[in-house]
């Protein structure tokens, strides 16, 4: 695979398979993934609902162990790491955004970015974080107080906050109208071209996979294309019709 | 591992969101703590006063009462094994004339040395000075006495001395490690300082007026090794080895009902310390868990995020055990602040009842320190069991939305003749309950504890009643209880009463014997009664009176089965003075006495066993009216035979009066802290399903239902589980009762099963309006809920 051209190689899943138990039942919801994710790249990931999406970038952010296959991270299979391991890598490596943002309703927005800088080991200065997003002057906003986008904007801010290289977003713009959701893609693409983070996304919006290097197209658990877009466009020049 | 700053931020709103609740688990906790404190510090406050009061005022190990021996027999003693203290003195009964009381009041005249020296039995000058005029006729007073009757040194005293009457000069006041517990002869179960009377003088003057000089009648000593059975074998030696001298009686200190009293309420106490924090913490624990199992499914995502952030498993852990943690040591300050109240509170209860210096109350660190412990135990382990299961999810499976929460049909769904019945209110709440049985089986337990502890506190408020209506009301018929020193001849008891002029009489005869069943022995006063008895009345368990049979005995329950007799056996029976025969005398019936180890037998039999054909020892009376009583008191008091009156009504006013008020106390406190167990424990399980079903009360209410109909929804699972739960309590307080009669079953009083059903219906209205009172909360709750809000959140 020469996709990736000149950019090394950051993590790689091979042949991974994830098999949900549910009681009697087996539901395969990755089957034999094999798939590079490049650092500094914007990767972008299709696919109909269920067809493993979430499962797949679960398995990138080492938030979920494959059932059989590797995920390797610096010569480092996650399949095989120990829960600890796993958590470190988290807490070093990947920053995540939700479609539902998860932000904790109890904590400001400052707090909220603050409880990822705890605990990480060269973080940004938390109000740094959020200036970056915008939101300087929001910090000391409850999340019940702030807008879907701000809302959202806020916990990118948390996932930079811990200075992570992979930045992973399953459905970001999911709940957002599209005025949001242009000011949140821009803020990704930001955070690509000014901080140099690998970034992806889950999307079910078709429309806003010109902004990736490459596109990954699931289909019922297996990779059904993966393109490489020459040029990435502008969130302006997307088609929001 | 240490918190996080701003997750410790998070703790405390989420905290502060939920705080009434959680201020009704900080009470629970808190009653808990507050009771464990408190019992266990009372508990050392109590035995460090008396263990510092016997030790400093050395209390002896034994007392023997003799006739008379010379003042040397203390050598012998001195030389028995095992003895390693003796002092000879006199211990006399005495009458005491008090200006401005009516009635003859018994007091015992003890002798002290005229100088000062640290005596066994020494005791503490609270007014006052030692003895040391010119003239030896002072007198130092009990302290409680004295204060009863508002005397004090400078003051003079009448005493009856054998056949004098003297009059002393008191000195000073004092109190004394033998009388800790003040009750008259008779009185049965409350203190009565101003009837008992305990004088010191100095020697010579009792030695002189009681006619014993160079001699003493009383043997008091301490030994080596004090268990039980060494000091009864030192006092059977003690006993041969003066048996010339006439023994009486011989006492062990922890015999003695002074001591006893104390040493009982003491262990007692050290039980219930143990006990009854225990269930209401354990009560709080699975409150606890109810409510953190609900906050932890709420924040499933919350916990994912956490994770997806680079929160270890324990890091996440430890952040939801600070719930648990919170409420342990909010509950356990509370608990030490309400502690300490109620621990003041029972050291001024206790320093009414006993007589001992110094029961001060004090902080116990390391008491504070256990109850802080022991709460945020119990707290964390009402709060692990759910966290640790979310804490172990993988990250990517607590982003997933949980699994719907008991969505499955209930059993009585699948019988649909009876399901098809219901109406759809009533199944709304059936599957509420069943849906969640552990949260259902947390309201029913806690609801039953609080029922069961009010059920059990009536219910031994009125044994108590019981017991005192039995002593003095059933079995007592007398109006007066007239004690004389030497046995009278029975036929003559009216003339040395002067009862005769005054009402019906009737003789009795106390006599201490040894009581043995093979090597079963017991040292009692065995009572002998007139037969046609009509003012003392032995029941048996059936409330019917007993016929004293011509030979033989009735024993009371507690004294068959420490001897292990039943009716129809036979005890071997010595009595202590006169001949000092073994007889063989059979058990024709057992009687029931809740205070003291009763033994009856006919006047006649007892008599004769002691070499006499009818004496008495005291005589019991029936006063017409307030003049013949007044008459009665004048005479006796001038007469030197008399050692003593009771009044019957006294005593039972005395117990009713002093028992009354402390019980009141008591039932207000333990119905109060058993409605805040089910107050709290209803409004939180209430709130964790009003929390769960918020959006089935705002579609309700989009339905139009009001705030009132919504609201009988919940109040209707409440009332169905309360309802079981007070059923339970119901069973488990008679249980209870039943437990605490075996568990209160010693020597010196016994708890009868009393099973009101008043009490039952009042213990169940009480539980049912704090009940009520929790469900007007969620009522309020429901009425303010913003349902629009609820509907138009995203879940
Ligand atoms: N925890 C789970 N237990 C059982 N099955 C699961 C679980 N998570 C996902 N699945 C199943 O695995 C398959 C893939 O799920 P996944 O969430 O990865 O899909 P997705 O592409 O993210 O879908 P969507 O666009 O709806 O988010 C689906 O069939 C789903 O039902
Ligand atoms: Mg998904």
């Amino acid at each position: 695979m020469s996709e990736g051209a000149e950019r090394p190689v950051l993590l790689s899943i091979r042949d991974a398979s994830r098999v949900y138990r549910m009681g009697e039942v087996d539901v395969p919801a990755l089957r034999a993934v094999t798939l590079d994710v490049f650092e500094g790249e914007i990767l972008v990931i299709v696919g109909a609902s269920g067809s493993g999406k979430s499962t797949l970038l679960n398995l990138i952010g080492g938030m979920d162990r494959p059932t059989a296959g590797a995920v390797v991270f610096r010569g480092e299979d996650l399949a095989v790491a120990t829960d600890r391991r796993l958590t470190l890598f988290r807490r070093r490596e990947v920053g995540f955004v939700f479609q539902l943002f998860n932000l904790i309703p109890s904590l400001t927005a400052l707090e909220n970015v603050r409880v990822a800088i705890e605990i990480a080991d060269d973080p940004l200065d938390p109000r740094e974080a959020l200036q970056l997003v915008d939101l300087g002057d929001r910090a000391d906003h409850f999340p019940s107080q702030l807008s879907g986008g701000q809302q959202q904007r806020v916990a990118i801010a948390r996932a930079l906050a811990s200075n992570p290289r992979m930045v992973l977003c399953d459905e970001p713009t999911g709940a957002l109208d599209s005025a949001t959701t242009r000011s949140v893609l821009e803020l990704l693409l930001r955070l690509n071209g000014e901080l140099g983070k690998t970034i992806v996304v889950i999307t079910h919006e078709r429309h806003i996979t010109p902004i990736a290097d490459r596109v990954v197209i699931l289909h019922d658990g297996t990779v059904a294309s993966i393109t490489r877009n020459e040029e990435r466009a502008a969130v302006a020049d997307l088609d929001w019709t | 591992m240490a918190l996080r700053f701003t997750l410790k931020k998070k703790l405390l709103r989420d905290l502060w969101g939920r705080k009434l609740a959680l201020s009704a688990l900080v009470v629970i906790v808190g009653i808990g703590v507050a009771c464990y404190v408190a019992m266990a510090s009372v508990y050392r406050d109590l035995d460090g006063a008396r263990a510092r009061y016997y030790r400093d005022r050395r209390l002896a190990d034994f007392a023997v009462d003799l006739k008379r021996a010379p003042a040397s027999v203390t050598e012998r003693v001195a030389a028995l094994p095992n003895v390693s203290g003796v002092r000879g003195r006199i211990d006399f009964a005495v009458l005491l004339d008090l200006p401005g009381v009516d009635e003859p009041i018994t007091g015992r005249a003890i002798s002290m040395p005229r100088r000062r020296a640290p005596v066994l039995n020494d005791v503490v000058l609270v007014r006052g000075g030692w003895f040391g005029g010119r003239d030896d006729r002072e007198a130092i007073l009990n302290e409680s006495f004295a204060a009863a009757h508002g005397l004090g040194p400078g003051d003079r005293i009448k005493v009856t001395l054998l056949d004098r009457q003297v009059d002393l000069l008191i000195v000073g006041t004092a109190l004394s490690p033998e009388f800790v517990y003040l009750i008259p002869a008779g009185g049965g179960l409350a203190p009565d300082p101003a009837r008992f009377g305990v004088l010191y003088c100095p020697e010579e003057l009792l030695e002189r007026s009681c006619d014993l000089e160079g001699a003493v009648n009383q043997i008091i000593g301490t030994v080596h090794d004090d268990e039980p059975t060494a000091i009864r074998n030192t006092l059977e030696l003690i006993g041969d080895e003066l048996d010339a001298w006439g023994v009486t009686n011989t006492v062990a200190a922890a015999d003695q009902p002074s001591v006893r009293f104390l040493a009982d309420e003491l262990a007692g106490l050290a039980v219930t310390s143990r006990t009854i924090p225990v269930v209401f913490l354990f009560v709080a624990a699975l409150v606890l868990n109810v409510l953190v199992s609900r906050l932890v499914r709420q924040q499933r995502t919350v916990i994912g995020t956490l994770k997806a952030l680079g929160y270890s498993s324990s890091q996440v852990t430890v952040h939801f055990l600070g719930y648990g943690v919170v409420v342990g040591f909010g509950g356990g300050v509370a608990g030490l602040a309400l502690g300490w109240w109620m621990q003041t509170g029972l050291v001024s209860v206790y320093r009414q009842f006993y007589a001992v210096p110094g029961i001060e109350a004090h902080v116990y660190p390391d008491i504070a320190a256990t109850g802080l412990a022991i709460s945020v135990g119990f707290a964390i382990l009402g709060t692990v069991k759910s966290v640790r299961h979310a804490a172990s999810l993988a990250p990517a499976e607590a982003m997933q939305p949980p699994p719907p929460e008991g969505g499955h049909r209930i059993l009585l769904e699948r019988m649909p003749w009876l399901w098809g019945r219901l109406s759809f209110r009533r199944r709304l709440v059936l599957r509420s309950i069943f849906r969640n049985p552990f949260r259902s089986g947390v309201s029913v337990f806690a609801s039953m504890v609080s029922t069961a502890l009010v059920v059990t506190t009536l219910n031994n408020a009125d044994a108590l009643d019981v017991i005192v209506r039995h002593e003095f009301e059933q079995v007592s018929h007398q109006d007066v209880t007239v004690v004389v020193r030497d046995p009278i001849d029975a036929a003559r008891a009216d003339e040395v009463t002067l009862l005769d002029a005054i009402g019906r009489i009737e003789p009795q005869l106390v006599i201490v014997c040894d009581v043995e069943n093979g090597a079963r022995r017991k040292r009692i006063g065995v009572t002998g009664l007139p037969s046609g008895n009509e003012l003392y009345t032995p029941l048996d368990d059936r409330g019917r009176r007993l016929v004293v049979p011509e030979e033989g005995l009735l024993l009371s329950r507690k004294l068959a089965d420490i001897l292990g007799v039943e009716v129809g056996d036979v005890v071997r029976l010595r009595p202590l003075i006169g001949r000092r025969e073994t007889v063989r005398a059979p058990i024709v019936g057992i009687a029931t006495i809740y205070l003291g180890l009763g033994a009856y037998a006919d006047l006649g039999y007892l008599s004769r066993l002691v070499g006499e054909e009818r004496v008495a020892n005291s005589v019991l009376g029936v006063v017409a009216g307030r003049r013949a009583t007044a008459e009665l008191y004048r005479g006796v008091k001038e007469r030197p035979a008399v050692i003593g009156v009771g009044e019957r009504r006294r005593a039972l006013d005395q117990i009713q009066q002093t028992f009354g008020e402390v019980m009141g106390t008591f039932i207000g406190v333990t119905v109060l802290f058993a409605g805040l167990i089910a107050f709290g424990a209803v409004l939180n399980t209430a709130l964790v399903s009003l929390s769960e079903r918020e959006r089935e009360v705002a579609t309700l209410r989009v339905l139009g239902y009001h705030p009132g109909q919504v609201s009988r929804i919940f109040s209707a699972e409440s009332v169905a589980l309360n309802g079981v739960g007070i059923g339970f309590g119901l069973l488990a307080g008679v249980g209870l009762t039943h437990l605490l009669s075996l568990a209160y079953d010693t020597e010196l009083y016994r708890f009868p099963v009393v099973i009101a059903p008043e009490n039952l219906a009042l213990a169940s209205a009480l539980m049912a309006a704090f009940i009520a009172a929790a469900q007007l909360v969620i009522y309020q709750l429901i009425r303010a809920l913003e349902w629009l809000a609820v509907l138009q959140a995203r879940g």
